[in-house]
């Protein structure tokens, strides 16, 4: 285990309640209450209860939850486009809830950008305008705004389209325009409200696999937020599960979809085929020797990878780490026994 | 989950109200026969009651006469501001008057070819040209310069208003009684504070016309910004805008189509009093169509009458164009369309050449004006006086009546009278006790809205009586029950029409366009021409003028019918008429009254314009009280005009969204 650096935004007992006196709730001892109750009650909604989480600086962290979960309430929290009711945001350490609007501004303008789930373009600005408005509001002269404005937009593959109105583009492409708006001022913390859910599955996957390279590159803070659980396994480096304004479950995707923590997580995990989530070293056996015969293959290499190599060989197959070193074996019976569900290990003592 | 696991209980629904109602209505006959019972004359409504407003009103008014040139409050608030705004509007006046009739010319229809294309320009051109050959140039000068002058004030403070009104909703709170208020009110009744503290002349006209015109500008304004998509303004937020950024880079630009309508309407509005405020001195167009309906010289006022309908054609039509075109601009169809007219110039380029053309054309003109040519004075003249004076002098002698025949105008007009007005009128004023009237006005709120509609309504009615106008509110109402019911009785069966036959809703929406155009002044000329003076011309131009709504409502009501509900009554097998009266009208129904509210709201604004025409009642009143410049009387008229109408748009209101629920 390394030491963990400071993280890059940490959320701390972040509560946030719609309806009258919203504080009385989290104080009172119905805090044990459920949602519906609470509602019942007080005839106050609990959006948001209670949540506690931190992200690394380059890492994906993935809310999941169905519509009504508070998931898009509490991505709001966070430039504090919705005041939270209770908790703290902490970028970089600062708290920002004690941020006046001036150094609000600061942040939203510099520190984290958007991206919306309807896209949020200005009807009325060019494509150009467009992405350079983060730029404009903080001040930059016109020339230098679109010089960056530019190199954004050919950064997405939008160049040729900067003189156009965001009406004349299709969805896809508006979303394009959407996240070059986020990344032409250089934030440090993208946030991600459901931002391809209005996209067709196949312009869909195609943005997914544009922002996969694109962070590769960039090597951002991304927190997003989605409904859509094989978009949360794709891009999550970390999956949260949101239900009620609470979180359900947090862990990687491996974990999240080999050890559900309750009933709600595992519906959702049912269709998803193992055989994508789960990665040799979750399937090998402890190698005897330090030296085994047959090919080697990476620890993290998917089952769905494994099955035409060991289609081909009756030998078992050394799993390798890192630095090359032999961590155990897998055969044909541990990828079948993998693809029929019978999963042997328990993920808690794999690294 | 406790609330799932709740058996589902039926609840019956309670036919509480009605039961209530029917009491209610039981104790008011009971109550209204006891009354009859117990009084021996109880028809009229007891003249001592009358709170004698106009006393403190008529003295307050000679005491403004007598202290105007003395005391500090005219002498260093009134009288300076209204210097001032008169000097200004005296000034533009005299500019447009000096300026070479060209000029004017070429300008306005450089601006409407710019704003709507080369239809309109032309338009413009035709009637600007019909204006002078009317000989109505001056005049139109003037009118022009007292709309300019209202509607840039107007502006200068309701686009303001609005963006405070969209920005803050305690403000908006505040205003949005303020403005409906406003738009209750016929505009007739705050002319005659208005003329205690200015008197009259341009000024008063000025303020009068800008409060009239002042809630479109607010209204669009505020919905403008209002409905400026929440993700396009969370976005601006969230890229860190401060309030002013977010308010002039998002909200405004994409406000601005609908803050062009509130132009345009503001406009309109503006124009549709021109002839009301010549009452106060305003001058110009409206002046002439007032001195010439007195004088019943119908010709003369048909020709000023034409030009007032002209300048609103054509301002409608450049600022509805300005509009559309900057809802183009956000949706980018001319982004497109200047894509595909490729021509040599940018549109900035094109732009600067077109301005630079039309001024030099202006600099022509105003050196040939100077040097060759005579181009003060627009040189030709046509005029249709004659042959409308002739026209109407043949219909008078022909039409009022038809040989020896019981038709033409004048039978119609006298059965109008014999068989509606007179029954009705004496119905409100002889047959029926004053408090069963009182009472009624209750039941008919408490069975709209409830008790506390109902009590406003009774003392509202009750209060006729106490200014002193039982008598001239109750035959007001007459005829305005007796337009509303023809309105209705026309104008429903012609939004049915148009509703469910397009080729008939397409010769029907232009004349709507058309009379919705007209200030409704303008509707008395021709009436005039056909039925003389009285009561029932005043009746017949409140239908004119108040019939679109309806017509327009009742069309847009069926024509919203959701379709899956329409195949639905067709899968059932209904005949077009079963489907009419089963499906469509019940649906329709919460439109069509919100059009009953409408033009009874307009009918109501219509009450001061039939006065002059012989109508009589409050509008009478209210006209004589200004002409005769006794503000007590005209005032207390107003505010039975007001209460009038309060009431009845309180009640017809609650009916349309009764109907909607």
């Amino acid at each position: 285990m390394t030491v963990e650096p400071t993280p890059k935004v940490v959320c701390q007992n972040i509560w946030k309640i719609f309806g009258p006196q919203g504080q009385s709730v989290i104080h009172a001892p119905a805090t044990q209450a459920s949602k519906a109750e609470i509602l019942a009650s007080t005839g106050q909604v609990v959006a948001v209860r209670d949540i506690s989480f931190a992200v690394q600086k380059g890492e994906t962290f993935v809310v999941m939850g169905l519509s009504g979960s508070g998931k898009s309430t509490l991505l709001r929290c966070l430039p504090r486009l919705i005041d939270p009711s209770a908790g703290h945001v902490l970028i970089d350490g600062q708290d920002i809830a004690t941020m006046d609007q001036q150094q609000l501004r600061t942040i939203r303008r510099h520190k984290m950008s958007m991206v919306f789930q309807h896209f949020g373009l200005f009807p009325h600005r060019r494509i150009l305008d467009n992405v350079a408005y983060g730029l404009e509001v903080q001040g930059m002269k016109k020339a230098e705004r679109q010089a960056r404005a530019q190199a954004v937009i050919t950064l997405v593959n939008l160049q040729g389209w900067e003189n156009h109105y965001p009406g004349q583009l299709s969805g896809g492409m508006q979303q394009r325009v959407g996240l070059a708006r986020a990344l032409a001022v250089d934030p440090e913390i993208l946030l991600f409200d459901e931002p391809f859910s209005a996209l067709d599955p196949l312009i869909r996957r195609e943005m997914q696999d544009e922002l996969l390279s694109l962070q590769e590159k960039m090597q951002k803070t991304l927190i997003f937020i989605t409904h859509d659980f094989a978009e949360a396994l794709k891009l999550g480096d970390r999956i949260a599960i949101m239900k009620d304004g609470e979180f359900v479950q947090v862990g990687t995707p491996q974990e999240v979809v080999l050890t559900p923590a309750n009933d709600y997580v595992r519906e959702f995990t049912k269709d998803v085929p193992r055989s994508k989530v789960l990665t040799a070293q979750n399937i090998m056996q402890p190698a005897l020797t330090a030296s085994v015969p047959g090919q080697s293959v990476p620890a993290t290499l998917a089952v769905d990878d494994l099955l035409a190599l060991v289609a081909t060989t009756e030998q078992p197959l050394a799993v390798v780490n890192g630095a090359d070193q032999v961590i155990g074996i897998v055969d044909r019976s541990a990828v079948l026994r993998a693809l029929a569900g019978m999963v042997p290990l328990s993920l808690g003592d794999q690294q | 989950m406790s609330t799932t696991t709740q058996p589902f209980t039926l609840v019956e629904p309670t036919p509480k109200r009605d039961l209530r109602g029917l009491i209610g209505l039981a104790v008011i006959v009971i109550g209204a026969l006891a009354f009859m019972l117990l009084h021996p004359d109880p028809v009229v409504f007891p003249p001592s009651w009358n709170l004698h407003l106009r006393d403190p009103i008529d003295s307050f008014q000679s005491w403004v006469i007598g202290h105007r040139a003395t005391h500090p409050l005219f002498v260093y608030f009134f009288n300076p501001f209204s210097a001032f705004i008169d000097a200004r509007l005296r000034t533009l006046e005299t500019f447009l008057l000096n300026l070479p009739w060209p000029v004017l010319l070429v300008t306005l229809v450089a601006v409407a070819y710019k704003a709507a294309g080369r239809r309109v320009a032309m338009l413009t051109l035709v009637s600007l040209l019909i204006m002078a050959l009317f000989g109505l140039w001056k005049q139109s000068m003037a009118t022009f310069a007292l709309m300019g002058v209202a509607v840039f004030i107007a502006l200068l403070i309701g686009i303001p208003l609005g963006i405070l009104s969209a920005r803050s909703p305690r403000f908006e709170l505040v205003l949005r009684p303020v403005l409906d208020a406003m738009q209750t009110i016929p505009a007739f009744v705050y002319l005659i504070p208005v003329v205690l503290f200015f008197g009259i002349a341009r000024v008063p006209s000025v303020i009068a016309t800008v409060i009239y015109a002042l809630p479109p500008a607010i209204r669009l304004t505020s919905l403008g910004i209002r409905q400026v998509a929440a993700n396009t303004t969370e976005a601006a937020d969230a890229f860190g805008s401060t309030s002013w950024q977010k308010l002039v880079k998002v909200q405004l630009p994409l406000a601005l189509p609908s803050i062009l309508l509130g132009i345009n309407q503001t406009i309109m509005m503006a124009l549709g009093i021109v002839v009301i405020a010549a009452l106060i001195g305003a001058g110009g167009l409206g002046l002439e169509v007032l001195t010439a309906l007195r004088n019943l010289q119908v010709g003369k006022a048909l020709e000023a009458g034409i030009a007032i309908v002209l300048i609103a054609v054509i301002f409608d039509r450049i600022s509805y164009g300005l509009s559309q075109e900057s809802r183009d601009a956000i949706h980018h169809a001319a982004q497109t369309r200047a894509k595909q007219g490729q021509t040599k110039f940018s549109p900035r380029q094109a732009n600067l050449l077109y301005w630079g053309g039309v001024i030099v054309v202006i600099l022509l003109l105003v050196i040939a004006d100077r040097t060759l040519l005579d181009l003060s004075t627009f040189p030709w003249r046509f005029s249709i006086r004659q042959p409308i004076d002739a026209l109407v002098l043949w219909m008078r002698n022909n039409l009022y009546q038809i040989g020896d025949l019981p038709l033409g105008t004048g039978p119609f007009s006298d059965a109008m009278i014999r068989y509606l007005l007179t029954p009705l009128r004496d119905l409100l004023l002889i047959y029926l006790p004053w408090p069963m009237i009182v009472l009624g006005f209750a039941w008919l709120a408490f069975q709209a809205a409830g008790w506390r509609l109902a009590i406003f309504s009774a003392l509202a009615i009750l209060c006729l009586g106490l200014l002193g106008m039982w008598e001239q509110s109750m035959d007001t109402l007459s005829q305005v029950l007796v337009a509303v019911i023809l309105a209705v009785v026309i104008g429903v069966p012609v939004g049915i029409g148009a509703a469910r036959a397009p080729r008939f809703a397409l010769i029907v929406r232009p004349v709507l366009d058309f009379l919705q155009t007209i200030p409704p002044f303008v509707y008395l000329v021709p009436v005039i021409m056909l039925f003389n003076i009285g009561r029932v011309p005043g009746i017949i131009a409140s239908v004119l003028y108040a019939i679109p709504p309806i017509i327009r409502l009742t069309d847009l009501g069926i024509r919203q019918v959701a379709p899956n509900a329409l195949e639905a009554a067709d899968a059932f097998g209904s005949t077009s008429r079963q489907k009419l009266f089963k499906v469509e009208l019940p649906l329709a129904l919460p439109s069509i009254m919100l059009g009953v509210n409408q033009t009874v709201m307009m009918v109501l604004s219509m009450v001061i314009i039939a006065g002059l025409v012989g109508g009589g009642a409050l509008g009478f009143e209210a006209v004589n009280g200004l002409a005769k410049s006794q503000m007590g009387r005209g005032l207390e008229a107003g505010l039975a005009i007001l209460l009038l109408a309060m009431v009845l748009d309180r009640i017809t209101q609650a009916w349309a969204v009764g109907e909607g629920k």
